[in-house]
Parts: structure tokens; C-alpha cells; sequence
């Protein structure tokens, strides 16, 4: 690890530490929500943000693949979807810990809820499909093509379905009129933490393509 | 390429005529369903306000199993038999890709003009507008043909296994299920085709990105 990404890091650590004192202290309570419940919103949307942006670099990985047949793109391609689970599945975590407080329940069936469970569920089969070819190359190519195919049904998951079936989950960061409609000092700290979260997420990918970088290095050097 | 995606349509037509096994599997399928579900529920085990929705529900969940329980054969059968190789010489993937897409909606045409009206009859469903239901299942089929499809043809050249392929569509095809209990129940209270437009919208376009996403991709996934 050089140096800079020594500082880099560090920033991060200290970024997101004042991210979570400024989410409990510097952002005010918001009104019509149980109690402090709204406070999650600084950890759930950013988990979501970063599970969302997984699945779009484990595209662009995939379809670099497709076209190059390099193994680090499909290294890349698979350690942006164990990132995308890894945040799915903390996202469902903070959204039903909300839920509960809100509704009583842990879980309603919301379509929110169903759309995150469905995402969970693509990452899930993406795996399913990997461990199920042993070929490399091959592996690569089928889970390619998975992960294209995956992304062009997501928008209906989490653009139409919502729209068709009413839903008990607060209107979206900017709403249905493109306006954002938060109290400045929370949309500061939202910001932070998505910016935190975004961060966090790309240190733990470079780790995960370093890796795999030095474990296709390795068997290229066992092999040759 | 249309007489080339003719002549494997006609393939796959006499070989499932030989064997019926794609055939026998669909429909005894959601025929036993359909007479678990009715024997449990029948005409009058739900109450009036709940009809609608439960019963376009439990309509889907029949049509959606009982294909996937067949769909899958189109390119599994080719690699069990080693005719894959042989396929892949006498016709360009385009047209192998058009063939089965269009043996996979035949199968779903059969499978829903037997299961539909029977599932009206057995459970007393009765569908204010018939035309709008028609509509629905006819871009249904080409939708989930297309995701079964392109599917098949990734499980195909992995494990191909029943399981897996149901791992991998059942994420893929949730959003479309959800879209079509949503339309089947508008059709079932409305006489007007308008009724099913929001649904039918969404479904027309995700058979649309699917069916080219799946154009650029199978040649990839049939020539890995």
C-alpha cells in the first residue's frame, strides 16, 4: 500500500467517525417520525446508495469482460457484487430495524422491501451461477451475461413496481417532482455519510482487485 | 436468418412431438397445482374483497412454476444429446436464439389456453374483461419466454441443472410477475382494456430490453 492511499484511508476512518457523531448530534430530530427513528436514514440510504452502485460497476466490469476476456474484469465484476450483497443485505438490515419502530413489524411487504429482497436475490443467483461452473473462463462469461441481463430488469424493480402498488416507505430523497425535500443540516449529513460510504466502498474494492490481482498472478507463475 | 430461425422452430417442434417431455412436464404440472389449489380452496374459501388479487395471484404462481418447469429443455436438451456442437455449426446464433424464443412461447400459449379457463372454471374467477386478459398474457408470455430463454441458455453450458435455472429466473422474472398479478386483477374487475394499460406498459417494455439485451448476449453465452 503506498503512502497516499495510507492518508486516504485514514481520511476515510476520520470522515465517516465524524459522519456518525454528526448523524446523532449535528442533524436535528425530524418531525413524524417515532422518536429518533428517522436518524437510520444517515446509514440505510447510503447503504442502499453504495449496493446500487455495486450493481452498476459489477455492469460495466462484466461487459469489459465480454469484450476483453480478462480475468480482472471478471475478478472485478465479482468483487463489486460481494459488495453489493455485503450493502443489500445492510441495507434490509437498517430498513427493517426502521420498519419495526415505524410499523411494528419487521417486515410489511412494502414494495420497497420486496425490491431490496429481489436485488438480494439477483446478487444471491449471480453467486449460484459462479459456483456452478468450473471452468474459468467460461464462469466469467456466463455470470457476464447474468449480470447484463440482471441490469436491464433492475429499473423495473425499482422504478415501475413501486409506482404500481401503494407503499407505506417515505418518499425517496428526491421525489416523484425532482425537488429534495430535507431539512439543510440532515441533507448535510446525508451527504456526508453517502460520500463516506461511497469511499468506504472503494477502498474495500481496490483491496478486493488487489487480491485477486495477486492471486492471478500467482497461479500465472505456478502454471508458467 | 428468418428461414434459419423457421427451421430450428420446426426442429424443436417435431422433436417435442416425438418426446412430449417439455410438453408433459408444463402441463402435469400445473395441472396438479391447479387441482391442489382448487381441492383446497375452490369457488368460495375466499372472501369477495379478497377475490381479485389472491386469485390473479395464486393464476400467476401456477403459469409461472409450471413453466419453468419445461422452459429450461430448448438448450438443455443440446448439450445432453451433443447436438449443441451441431446446432451451433448449421445455424447462426440469431436465428438458434429466434427458434427457441419461439418454441418457448408456443409451449406458454398451450400451457395458458389449457390452465386459464380451467383455473376460471374450478375456482369461479370470473374476468370482467376478457380481451384485457388476453393482452396481458399474450405480452406476458413473450416477456418471461424471452427471460426463460436467454437463461436456459446460460444454465445450459453450466450445470444445467432445474434448480439452477430456477434460481436464476425467479429474480429475473419477479418484477414481470408482480406487473401481471397487477394487470390480471385490474382485467378481472374492468371491462375496459384501458384498465390494463399501467401493467401492460411495464411489460411491453421489459419484453423489449430483455429480447435485445438477450440479442446481444447469446452469441457471447452460445459461443464461450
Amino acid at each position: 500500500m503506498t503512502r497516499l492511499s495510507n492518508i486516504l484511508v485514514w481520511i476515510l476512518g476520520a470522515w465517516l467517525a465524524v459522519v456518525c457523531w454528526a448523524a446523532f448530534h449535528y442533524a436535528p430530530t425530524a418531525q413524524g417520525f417515532v422518536g429518533e427513528s428517522a436518524r437510520i436514514v444517515f446509514f440505510h440510504v447510503p447503504q442502499a446508495w453504495v449496493a446500487v452502485v455495486a450493481f452498476c460497476v459489477n455492469l460495466v466490469a462484466s461487459i469489459r469482460y465480454l469484450r476483453t476476456r480478462n480475468p480482472l474484469d471478471d475478478a472485478r465484476a465479482a468483487a463489486a457484487a460481494g459488495l453489493g450483497l455485503l450493502f443489500s443485505i445492510l441495507a434490509t438490515a437498517t430498513g427493517s430495524i426502521f420498519a419495526k419502530v415505524m410499523w411494528g413489524s419487521f417486515w410489511n411487504w412494502d414494495p420497497r422491501e420486496v425490491s431490496i429482497a429481489i436485488l438480494l436475490l439477483v446478487y444471491a443467483a449471480y453467486f449460484a451461477l459462479r459456483q456452478s461452473v468450473a471452468d474459468e473462463e467460461r464462469r466469467g462469461t456466463l455470470a457476464a451475461a447474468y449480470a447484463v441481463l440482471a441490469f436491464v430488469t433492475m429499473p423495473f424493480l425499482v422504478f415501475v413496481v413501486p409506482r404500481i402498488y401503494w407503499s407505506l416507505h417515505p418518499d425517496t430523497i428526491i421525489n416523484t417532482s425532482g425537488t429534495i425535500k430535507m431539512e439543510s443540516r440532515m441533507l448535510q449529513v446525508l451527504l456526508g455519510s453517502v460520500a463516506g460510504f461511497t469511499g468506504l466502498f472503494a477502498w474495500l474494492y481496490s483491496l478486493n482487485v488487489r487480491l485477486a490481482r495477486i492471486a492471478l498472478r500467482r497461479r500465472q507463475r505456478e502454471e508458467g | 436468418m428468418l428461414g434459419e430461425a423457421l427451421a430450428v422452430l420446426a426442429k424443436e417442434l417435431r422433436s417435442e412431438l416425438r418426446s412430449r417431455v417439455a410438453l408433459n412436464a408444463i402441463l402435469l404440472f400445473a395441472l396438479t397445482t391447479l387441482v391442489a389449489v382448487a381441492y383446497q380452496i375452490g369457488p368460495y374459501r375466499i372472501h369477495e374483497e379478497d377475490r381479485p388479487h389472491l386469485l390473479a395471484a395464486l393464476l400467476w404462481i401456477i403459469l409461472f412454476f409450471a413453466a419453468t418447469s419445461g422452459l429450461s429443455r430448448v438448450f438443455v436438451k443440446e448439450e445432453d444429446a451433443h447436438t449443441a456442437k451441431t446446432l451451433r455449426l448449421a445455424a447462426r446464433p440469431g436465428a438458434v436464439f429466434a427458434g427457441k424464443f419461439a418454441f418457448n412461447l408456443l409451449l406458454l400459449a398451450v400451457l395458458e389456453v389449457l390452465i386459464v379457463p380451467l383455473f376460471c372454471v374450478l375456482l369461479g374467477y370470473s374476468v370482467a374483461g376478457p380481451l384485457g386478459l388476453a393482452v396481458l398474457l399474450a405480452a406476458g408470455s413473450v416477456a418471461l419466454a424471452a427471460v426463460a430463454t436467454m437463461v436456459a441458455a446460460i444454465i445450459a453450458r453450466a450445470s444445467g441443472s432445474g434448480t439452477l435455472f430456477a434460481v436464476l429466473t425467479v429474480p429475473l422474472a419477479l418484477p414481470l410477475l408482480v406487473m401481471l398479478i397487477q394487470g390480471t386483477r385490474a382485467a378481472a374487475g374492468s371491462a375496459e382494456v384501458a384498465a390494463v394499460l399501467p401493467a401492460l406498459r411495464g411489460i411491453v417494455s421489459l419484453a423489449g430490453v430483455t429480447l435485445v439485451s438477450s440479442a446481444f448476449l447469446f452469441p457471447v453465452v452460445w459461443h464461450d
